[in-house]
Parts: C-alpha cells; structure tokens; sequence
C-alpha cells in the first residue's frame, strides 16, 4: 500500500487552507465465477488500488478520488478537487463534523481459510458440484470473493487499518412445469473466509426449496380472503425491517440529504421517542458482529462502530448517524458512515439490522391462529421513496388452520404502511436468523453489504391478497 | 504504449483476447435543500481485459501503466487458466478489422470548460420559482476509449456526458423529479427541466390517497423508463439464458403495438459509441417491430451459437443494450375521459423475470386525467402487473421524446409519454 501517498494527500489540503481533510486507501483484491445452466461462463480476478479524498475547504465538503497513485498525479488532482469546491462555497452549505474521539486501531478478521490461498478450482468446484447436486431446471449462480485491505487518516489524528474478506454467493433457480413457473433469487454473504460455505449448506437447502418451490408451484392455493394472521418467517422480517425502519430511520434521508436518489422519510427528526411499533419489538444495528455480511469495526469516518437499538419496545429510540448529521442534531456520530469503494463519499448506512428475538417458540405463534397465512421467503418486494407503505410477495408460503401449517399458498401479497406494520406485530419467536444483503443508496451508486435479520414475527388481523 | 505491450504479452499466451483502455475525468456536485452539500472529482484510467485459452474465459482489468504490472498481470492469467474450466458457451469473438463510421455528437469538449457551479445555481432557482427547495446532482464526464483485440481490431474514440436531476419539493408529499441525459452541451437546458419540476411541485400538491382498481395510464418518460427501460436487458441472449427475461420464447410472437429498437448509433445517445467491446461496428437494430419479437441483442459468440448474426451488442462478457428505444402510433396521450398520470415510479421489482409478473411506485406528481386535463394529485399507490400485459396495452406515444437516465434506471432509455390501457393499480390494505 502506498500509505505515503495517504499522509501526504491530507498535509497536502492543510497547506492548501482545508479545516479538514482524510484519506482512505484501499487495496483489493477479488475473485468471481458465474456458472448458467451448467457452463462456467466466466471467470474474473482482480488487483487493484485507489484513494479518495474528502476535505473541507472554505466551509465546502469536497471529494477526490483517483486510481493512479503517484504523488504527482495526486496532487494535480487535489488541487483541480480544492478550485471546484471554491467555486461551489459561494452555493454550499456549512459543513461542521461531530467531535469524535481520534482512534488509533488496525485489526483483521481471522480467516480459516483465507479467500487468497483456495484456488479457483475449488471456488468453481463449490459452483459445479452444487448445481449438480440440486439439478434445477435453470440455474445461474455467482461466487464472489474479496479482500479489502483499508488505511484511514484523517487531520484529526485518527488512523486505522483494517483487513475485511467478504464472501458472496447469488443464486436464480427459475422452474416450469404446465405452462406455470416459479422463481427464486437469494444470497449467501460472510466477512470470513471460505470455512463459511460448509455452514451455508447450500446443496442441502437449496435442494430442499426447489421441492417447496415446485409443491407450491403446481398445488399452492389462492391467498384466504379478509382479515387473516400473518407469520412473517425470518427472511420477511428480515427485509421488512430493513425496509421500513432502517432506512427511515437513517438521519441523512431525515434531513432530506437524499432526497433526490434514494428518497427521504416520513420520520421526522421530533419523533424521537414517539411510539411506532408494539411494545415487544426492538430493532438493531449492530455491525460489531463477528462474520456478518455488513461487520465493520471503525467506519469510514474513523468513528468506532457500536450497537445501535433503533426501537425500543415499539418506540423510536435512536438514528443511524455519521458525523454530518449527528452534528445537525447536537449528539455523537453512531459510526453508521460507510462508502462502498475508494471512488464514493461515505453516507449514513445500516450494518447488520435485526429484530432481536423474543421468548415464544414458532409453533407457539403458529398455535395460537385459527386461520393465517405462514410467508417463508419472497421475491418481489418495494417500499415508497419515504417508507411509508410497503409490498412483499411470498414465494414460499403456506396456509395456517387451527394452528397448523395446511396447504401451500401461491404468492401471498402483503401490502401495507409501515405502522401498520409495527404496531400488527402482536409475537416474536426465538429462532432469531441473518440473511445477506446488497443496500443500495447515493449517487453515484453504492451497493453495500448487509445483513438483514430477525425471528419469526406475528402480525394479526391482516388483509392478505 | 501499455495496450500494445500488453497485447504482444498476451498473444504468447492466449487463443483470443479483446483490451479495452478506458480514461475518465469526472466531476460531480450534490446539491440539497438549495444548498451544494459536496463536490467531486475523480480521475481514473484502466484497461479490461477479456482472455480465453481453450475454451476457458477470463476477465480482468489492469489499472497500472508499465511493464511490470502488465506481465504480472499476463502471468496472472496464465496461472489462473490452469484452474479454470471450460465453457461450453464460448464460439468465438468477431474477426476485425473493420472500418468505422464516426456516431454525431459523442463528444463535446466544451464540457471540460463548464461551469458546474453556475448550472446547478441556474436550475435551484428556476426550480425554486415555484417549489419551496430542490435537491439534485449534476455529473459531467470526459473520456477515451482504445479497443485492440487478438482479432486485428484497433479503434479509439473519446466521449462526454451530461447528467443532471433534479428533485423539486413543496414538501415531502408534493413533489416532481427531473432528468436531463445528453453528450452534449447545447440541448442540455438545465433551466428549462428545473422550471417544469417547479412547477409540477406545485401542481402536486395535497395529494389524496388514490383508489385501487384498474385505470389507463399516461407514463412519463422518467415513469415510462423504470418499466419499459427492462426490454433492454431482456433482450440480451443473456437474460435469455440466465432466466432473467419475460422476452424468453417470444420469437416471432406478437407482443402489442409498438417498437423497440436498439440504437448503439444514436446520435447524442449516451449508449453510443462506433463500436461495441469486441471492436464491432455498431448498428441500429428493430428488436421489436410492429410489435413482433424480431431478434435478441448477441455478441458473436451468442450469435453463432444461436445461428444468427450479431447484432453488435457486445459487452466484456455479456451482450448489453445500448439506448433503448420505445416508440409507436403517436398522437395526444392525455385525450382520455379518465386515467391517471404517472410522471415518475421507482423500486420496480419482479416476482418472477420470466413470465414478467412485477410492480413499481409511483411517486413524485402523480394526477387523475379526467376529460384530457390534469386533475386532482393522489398518492399511495402501486402499479402490480405483468409486463407482458403492459406492452400489449400500449396505445399511443406523445410526439416528445426524451432520453432518460436516472438513479433507479442507469440503461439509456428513449421515449416520450405513453398511453397504456387498463391496468392494475393497488393500495396498502392497512
């Protein structure tokens, strides 16, 4: 890595007149396979390095970012970044940063097996044996690795390197049979190494959803009409509460910073504290945890990263902050900062986002319904530009009579307004479960890995369609 | 210097390969509430590199500039073969050389002197005319690209880009969303979007929650190209194969009354270029005419394995669109006794690729047509459909037409407002 150039880019804005200034050189290296129908169709390695620059300069945020890394093309780009962001103060909002403490940190997740040292037989291996282990009809699957190597500076003092392998693997399994067809596209996402796909079993469970999938295709039923319960099994809550209270709940979509791509919100920054939801749901943000898709330990504003409960028992309890709009709201940035690469500004993101668990077992929720609909997965899903009203549409779903699981149910629609949804939720399970996941948000567009995540949830007297 | 290099490297070791050296300048600026939040710049330069030794396809890129980096890189690929496996998929990229015929308007180079401070200034306050604030981003990009291939293939050209949105906001449930594409510098009137986005702002405002049912549809462009802008996609023999295309089995099938052309010649076309990524001219191809499935977009290698002719849609490893082009009968959309008028939808998600099942959300100024005028603005709503249904709904296409990019569209979409009939539109139940 070329940490001179980092160090030197920041004392170079100061002498230049910035109030600020940090750097983030990154270090990749990655590997993909995509296998369709079969065929390895291709296969892609790549090395590469690059540096962005944010800095204030006259009370303007500016940005740089370049890929060739010498100190002279650095600096001819430093100073073409510092004449554009003069020119925009006679337009620009005052930025003023939170007071954080100045971290001074390296730390590298531990792998069991690195994702430098399998070799790519054994990654295509992982694709070839799976797909004919589970022979769909159409199958086309990626595997994907990465390792991010990472050194943050900024003027303040803070200093940290970080090493971050992340894992993933994406899989559309398309069937037809009798002029009907059913699909299902999912993700596997880790920041370890390859000791992960052995707990992912894939041949195992994607084996067994294709049987689902194919029962459901050919025998599932149509949704109950009126007013039913509702199990939302892990996946669905895992995407509705990303959905519906992460992204609200994101200060700088609050304050309107995103207005114009990913939207804003209909949480306003005084409902801290008002009651959204049932009491017996909390909602986290935690990207301290070890191996999730969306795991950082310092973002990428140097902030330690910590546990955020968003709600509390039903009731808005905290944002995701950086250090932009933790200082519009007078409190401390929540290390929620993240940029996707080099080339993009970091922008408030979630990590890993979850309902936490309850105490009752499913069947417990299952028992108590005379007649619900019970959602396993899904594959449509959408949500207005201010996460106010929400649609998800089961894949695998089945019918619940007299506490149990009947028959199977074809495309279930949930389509609801998100406190409606909060507050509908009356139970939550035990079997608290993470499922990765790729966030976008900004412009340019930054795909982000995530985890979304929860147990089983309850909603009752819910109109299905 | 590095290409040529490069290429001699990779001739002792490969069977075909295709480099592709690209340099960007770009700068950018994020303006929120009235207010610039950010600028940018960023610089970059980097060669893909498309490699294939019996059979067996790699793809990489080199971001370095001298000898050394490219032999590792050669050396790389060499020990990476050895690992890999063969595709039953590859037949081949195309034999060059060719003779290139330059598209108009691909690059402009008075858009490396703009003023981006002064635009955006331009468009907050025509925006602001009649909106309360305005959000947005302005892009603009210079660039080169030099293709050399195994295959006697040696072109470069160098191109622009204009991007401009922006977000108008009485508040947060009344507002219109704007955006400009374009190479080029003239036609790229910032002012003039920002004023319409304004004033729909404020012709958005208060909306009412919309009813459920099924009703005729005026799409604007922005709208039009969150849905209709997936033909591209589904017309490449990729999404063919993967699953990814509701096109699939629609060969020679009648789909409605419209046409889609792929346009990889357009002039001022951001998707333009005189050649795609195996050095192939480009061309203009009829995917779709007179409603009827003509072709799917192929590289050579798709092509050969399909028996047909490329259509010059190659990207590294799969073949892409270029500008998408949707067209038909045109006349005055809005003459309709009752509908409603989308100008813009986002988070367009399918259930299923294949059969086109899917839904998207309007937003940003949506109104109920009555007797052709604009009336009252509603909100809530969703339009849940099959895409197939959608197509085979069209009926008539304004005379304006726009070329659209936009944050939750990135492909290049051309079309004016499009009247499409009888479609469902839901509501949350709770």
């Amino acid at each position: 890595m070329h940490k001179e150039l980092a160090d030197f880019s920041i004392k170079y804005l100061q002498k230049k007149g910035a109030d600020y200034a940090e750097a983030r050189l990154e270090s990749r290296s990655s590997n993909s396979f995509m296998l369709k129908d079969g065929n390895l169709d291709a296969s892609s390695f790549d090395n590469s390095a690059g540096l962005g620059i944010r800095f204030s300069i006259n009370n303007s945020l500016g940005f740089m970012a370049a890929n060739q890394l010498s100190k002279d093309h650095i600096k001819k780009q430093l100073d073409k970044a510092i004449r554009l962001t003069k020119r925009s103060s006679k337009l620009a909002e005052k930025v003023e940063f939170s007071q954080e403490q100045i971290q001074k940190k390296s730390y590298k997740v531990k792998q069991i097996k690195d994702v430098r040292e399998i070799s790519p037989e054994e990654k295509i291996k992982i694709l070839t044996d799976l797909d004919k282990s589970i022979n769909p009809q159409h199958g086309y699957y990626s595997l994907s690795d990465k390792l991010v190597k990472k050194y943050y500076i900024n003027t303040e003092g803070s200093r940290i390197y970080s090493e971050i392998p992340t894992i993933n693997f994406f899989y559309l399994i398309t069937l037809i049979e009798s002029n009907k067809s059913i699909q299902r596209m999912h993700q596997y996402g880790t920041s370890t190494g390859y000791e992960a796909i052995k707990k992912w079993e894939l041949e195992k469970n994607i084996g067994e959803e294709i049987a689902t999938l194919r029962t459901n295709m050919i025998k599932g039923i149509k949704v109950p009409k009126g007013k039913v319960d509702v199990i939302c099994a892990p996946e669905v809550t895992g995407i509705a509460t990303h959905e519906s209270c992460g992204h609200p709940y994101e200060a700088d979509r609050i304050f309107g910073r995103e207005s114009a791509q990913a939207g804003e919100s209909f949480v306003t920054q005084d409902m801290l504290g008002h009651k959204i939801g049932n009491e017996n749901v909390t909602v986290i943000d935690d990207p301290t945890l070890k191996g999730k898709y969306g795991f950082y330990l310092y973002d990428d504003e140097g902030v330690k990263a910590r546990k955020k409960v968003l709600m509390k028992n039903g009731i808005i309890n905290e944002f995701l902050h950086n250090r932009d709009t933790a200082s519009q709201l007078g409190v401390k940035s929540n290390g929620s900062a993240r940029a996707n690469h080099f080339s993009v500004e970091p922008i408030v993101r979630m990590s890993n986002t979850y309902i936490e668990k309850g105490d009752l077992k499913e069947e417990e929720l299952i028992k108590d319904i005379k007649k619900g609909v019970y959602i396993k997965n899904f594959m449509e899903w959408n949500i207005d530009d201010k996460r106010y009203q929400q649609k998800y549409v089961g894949n695998e779903a089945y019918l619940i009579e007299k506490g149990e699981l009947t028959k199977p149910v074809r495309s279930p629609i949930l389509e609801i307004t998100t406190p409606a949804f909060w507050s509908a939720i009356d139970g939550v399970a035990d079997n608290l479960k993470f499922f990765a996941a790729t966030c976008g948000k900004g412009e340019p567009m930054q795909g982000i890995p995530v985890t979304t995540g929860g147990p089983s949830i309850r909603l009752r007297g819910i109109k299905l369609r | 210097m590095i290409l040529d290099y490069l290429k001699k490297e990779l001739e002792k070791e490969v069977d075909d390969f295709i480099l592709i050296k690209q340099d960007l300048e770009m700068s950018n600026l994020k303006f929120v509430n009235n207010k610039i939040v950010k600028t940018g710049t960023e610089d970059s330069s980097q060669i893909g590199v498309f490699a294939v030794k019996d059979n067996k396809i790699i793809s990489t890129d080199l971001k370095e500039s001298d000898k050394k980096s490219a032999k590792e890189l050669v050396k790389n690929i060499s020990n990476f073969l050895k690992f890999t496996k063969q595709s039953g998929n590859y037949f081949g990229i195309a034999e060059g050389p060719f003779k290139y015929k330059k598209v108009p308007g691909l690059f402009d180079k008075k858009i490396k002197d703009i003023d981006e401070v002064d635009i955006v200034e331009s468009g907050i306050n025509a925006a602001l005319e009649n909106a309360k604030r305005a959000s947005g981003t302005f892009m603009s990009a210079t660039g080169k690209s030099r293709i050399i291939t195994s295959t006697k293939v040696d072109a470069e050209e160098e191109s622009s880009s204009l991007y401009f949105s922006i977000r108008s906001l009485i508040s947060k449930e009344s507002s219109n969303h704007k955006t400009l594409s374009s190479t080029m510098l003239k036609d790229f009137d910032v002012e003039k979007a920002s004023r319409l986005s304004g004033e729909f702002a404020k012709l958005a405002c208060c909306p009412k929650q919309g009813k459920s049912g099924k009703f005729d549809l005026v799409l604007a462009p922005l709208a039009s190209s969150s849905i209709f802008g997936s033909l591209g996609d589904a017309a490449s023999m990729f999404s063919v194969e993967a699953g990814l295309s509701f096109l699939t089995g629609k060969l020679n099938k009648k789909l409605g009354n419209f046409n889609m052309t792929d346009d990889g010649r357009l002039p001022n076309g951001i998707g333009s270029s005189s050649f795609d990524s195996e050095g192939v001219p480009t061309q203009r191809t009829e995917v779709i005419k007179d409603g009827i499935l003509k072709t799917y977009l192929h590289n050579t290698s798709t092509a050969k394995k399909y028996k047909v002719k490329t259509t010059s849609n190659a990207g590294l490893i799969a073949p892409d669109s270029t500008n998408t082009i949707l067209e038909g009968k045109t006349g005055n959309p809005f003459d309709i006794k009752k509908g409603i008028y989308i100008t813009n939808t986002w988070y367009t998600r399918f259930q299923n690729y294949a059969t086109g099942d899917f839904s998207t959300i309007p937003r940003d100024g949506v109104f109920m047509i009555e007797n052709g005028e604009l009336t009252q603005p509603i909100k809530n709503i969703r339009i849940s459909e099959n895409i197939l249904n959608m197509l085979k709904n069209i009926q008539l296409f304004g005379k304006d037409k726009e070329q659209i990019t936009s944050w939750d569209s990135s492909s290049p979409f051309i079309s004016s407002d499009v009247l499409v009939k009888n479609i469902n539109i839901t509501r949350p139940t709770v």
